[in-house]
């Protein structure tokens, strides 16, 4: 039984790094952004689509550049008022305008997956599946006049089973600077990766982004959390949300959200009940560019990835899966439905810039309330089982068109019977051109050696 | 020695008799070009000048105004002309030109209005919410609009000491104190 519910366990976690590859938390990286600014993906993009400080300030700043000013824009906007309307307003509609282009970009992912797995019958079993493409996402990004901008992102994907699936993973409108000094008070509202893990942008250099053990594990068990299949308990890579963000005294960042709860509503609602979970992140960058792009008193080189900064910040999550039944099987045999009553989810965060190496981290310690109904709807149990879980990263810039990234990522279950998952991630990625990537990753679950993966992705964005 | 005061005599007697143009460049920092800068010669203490009898055009043509910025003496009247086969309208949120608001009318016709004070009065459509223009009414005829590349020039100006100032629809005002004496240099620059 044991070694049966280990394998079972090691399934899932490759089942989740699956699950994570075909549905990573994409970038905010476009190239409606480059055709807009005539500007390179180096602007902004380590490499595609990691960030460099200006890219991070950029995307805060609601998709603009720090201090923007109009001959920045290459492409002159359509004006749908000019400013003097301002003074008019209310008595006339506040002036704006559009993109003068079609703000449409296009990212093409094909990917070759070498994959090594146990069964559930101990037996290795390999496959290697050409995925050609695996994942085409059109993106739209841009601003409306001085105080808005959005970014929308439509992912269609092509599953191995020869079906398809479209999401809107972003649909995202940014009401930027809209009270006090400058970046302090911007609101987002639509589908998004929530700030607190978005700003995690470091992760994006390799194609295993959505890190399994931070993202994907599931905390709802008989006995507490043992898999890694459950994405979007432990931490949402994407909500629907509004979230308060920004930037004060240049270096101090804070978000705020509200958000649908876990789960959709049995009545065909997004939400399993009245209730919302609420999430945060505060953090400081010493050193560096300012987070909203300034570099007052900061001598920066001339290569755009490098800097001196220490990142430091705090997230939290508090959630309420209550209503939300997931059914399970107990030890006798029984139909159960378990609820995560409540949740909480408290972490660290550091990001740590030297030169052409970052080494970030983060760590996470989750509690879930589980309440466990027996068919007829009786509550036969209540519980409670923490989490741990922790990933290091460095990447590293050997040339600008060759960068590698390394992780070791370690998870402790909330079902103390299951051991640490631990899991490496070591990929190379080659810029071929600013828009044209290969990577070449490995991926080994250090519980087991037979389980790993080898992909071969091939990204291309125009 | 007589000789050379008699000299220095018919100089001074003489100053105001010479003009020269005064020329350069208005680099407009964080627009597009540095076009429609208005370059001019401030109030002259002592010296008024009459308004011009003959009107100047502003045309709404292909949506938009032409010329987008006109300097024009105060007191001078202003036709605009719709050349488009749409219905245009004119007006200002300006209080110094009287929050004007000349009504709609149909290609081919011509309303008028005379900027009485000194003023930049930014000249809208409310019909086309997108179009923008504006008259700048100074109280010297000396006067002139920026190329893109920023050059302009301002003809015969009489030699003196002068307070030359730039406006811009978008950038901040700057003056510089200049003396001409013939063809004169002064450059500028301005941003937000």
């Amino acid at each position: 039984m044991t070694i049966l519910r280990s394998r079972l366990i090691l399934f899932s976690f490759l089942l989740g790094f699956g699950l994570v590859l075909l549905n990573v938390p994409t970038a905010s990286a476009i190239p409606a952004f480059a055709r807009k600014y005539e500007t390179s993906c180096q602007t902004c993009h380590v490499g595609f689509p990691k960030l460099n400080p200006f890219g991070e300030a950029f995307r805060l700043n609601g998709y603009r550049m720090p201090k923007e000013t109009e001959d920045q824009v290459k492409i002159k906007p359509v004006s749908l008022g000019s400013d003097a309307y301002k003074r008019l307003w209310p008595r006339a509609i506040y002036p704006s305008d559009i993109p003068g282009h079609l703000p449409v970009a296009l990212n093409v992912k094909f990917a070759s997956v070498y994959a090594s797995t146990l069964d559930d019958t101990g037996r290795t079993v390999t496959k290697n599946d050409f995925q050609f493409p695996q994942e085409v996402n059109l993106f739209a990004g841009g601003t409306f006049g001085d105080h808005m901008s959005y970014l929308v992102e439509v992912t269609h994907s092509e599953r191995p089973d020869g079906g398809s699936d479209t999401e809107i993973e972003h649909a995202q409108l940014h009401l930027n600077s809209i009270w006090g000094p400058e970046h302090l008070v911007n609101v987002k509202i639509g589908k998004f990766a929530p700030d607190f893990a978005d700003g995690f942008q470091e992760m994006w250099l390799s194609t295993n982004n959505g890190i399994d053990t931070l993202f994907s594990y599931d905390p709802v068990g008989l006995h507490g959390g043992n898999s890694l299949d459950g994405g979007g308990i432990s931490l949402p890579a994407n909500v629907r949300a509004i979230e308060v963000y920004g930037v004060s005294h240049h270096r101090l960042f804070y978000t705020l959200g509200i958000t649908n709860g876990i789960g959709p509503g049995a009545s065909g609602s997004f939400n399993a009940h009245a209730n919302k979970d609420v999430y945060a992140r505060v953090d400081y960058k010493l050193g560096g560019m300012g987070l909203d792009g300034d570099t007052t008193g900061v001598k920066l080189p001339p290569e755009n990835w490098r800097e001196r900064s220490l990142r430091v910040g705090v997230l939290g999550y508090a959630g309420d899966g209550k209503g939300f039944n997931m059914p399970f099987t107990d030890d006798t045999g029984a139909q159960v439905n378990i609820q995560d009553r409540t949740f909480t989810r408290g972490g660290l965060y550091a990001s740590w810039i030297f030169e052409d190496l970052n080494v970030f981290a983060v760590a996470l310690s989750g509690r879930d309330r589980l309440d466990t109904f027996a068919a007829d709807g009786t509550r036969t149990n209540t519980a409670s089982y923490r989490y741990n879980s922790w990933f290091v990263q460095a990447d590293y810039v050997f040339l600008p068109p060759l960068q590698g990234s390394l992780r070791y990522e370690n998870l402790k279950p909330g079902d103390k019977s299951v051991g640490s998952m631990r899991a490496l991630n070591a990929s190379l990625a080659f810029f071929a051109y600013a828009n044209v990537k290969t990577i070449l990753e490995y991926h080994r679950d250090l519980h087991n050696t037979k389980n790993y993966e080898v992909d071969t992705v091939l990204r291309v964005a125009f | 020695m007589k000789r050379l005061i008699m000299i220095a005599i018919a100089f001074i007697v003489a100053a105001p008799l010479f003009a020269g143009d005064v020329h350069g460049k208005v680099a407009c920092k964080g627009v597009r070009n540095s076009a429609d800068a208005v370059v001019y010669v401030d109030t002259i203490a002592g010296k008024s000048f009459p308004a011009p009898a003959e009107h100047v055009k502003i045309d709404q043509k292909n949506m938009q105004f032409v010329p987008h910025v006109q300097p024009v003496l105060i007191g001078t009247t202003v036709d605009f002309l719709n050349s488009d086969a749409v219905l245009h309208n004119v007006f200002s949120p300006d209080a110094c030109a009287d929050k004007f608001n000349l009504g709609t009318w149909p290609q081919g016709q011509i309303k008028s209005y005379t900027f009485k004070k000194f003023c930049a009065a930014a000249l809208l459509c409310k019909v086309h919410p997108e179009m923008e223009g504006f008259v700048v009414a100074l109280p010297t005829p000396y006067f002139a609009v920026t190329a893109a590349d920023g050059s302009y020039t301002i003809k015969n100006v009489p030699d003196g000491a002068y307070a030359v100032n730039v406006w811009h629809p978008k950038l901040k005002a700057a003056q510089k104190s200049v003396n001409v004496a013939g063809a004169t240099e002064a450059s500028f620059e301005i941003a937000k």
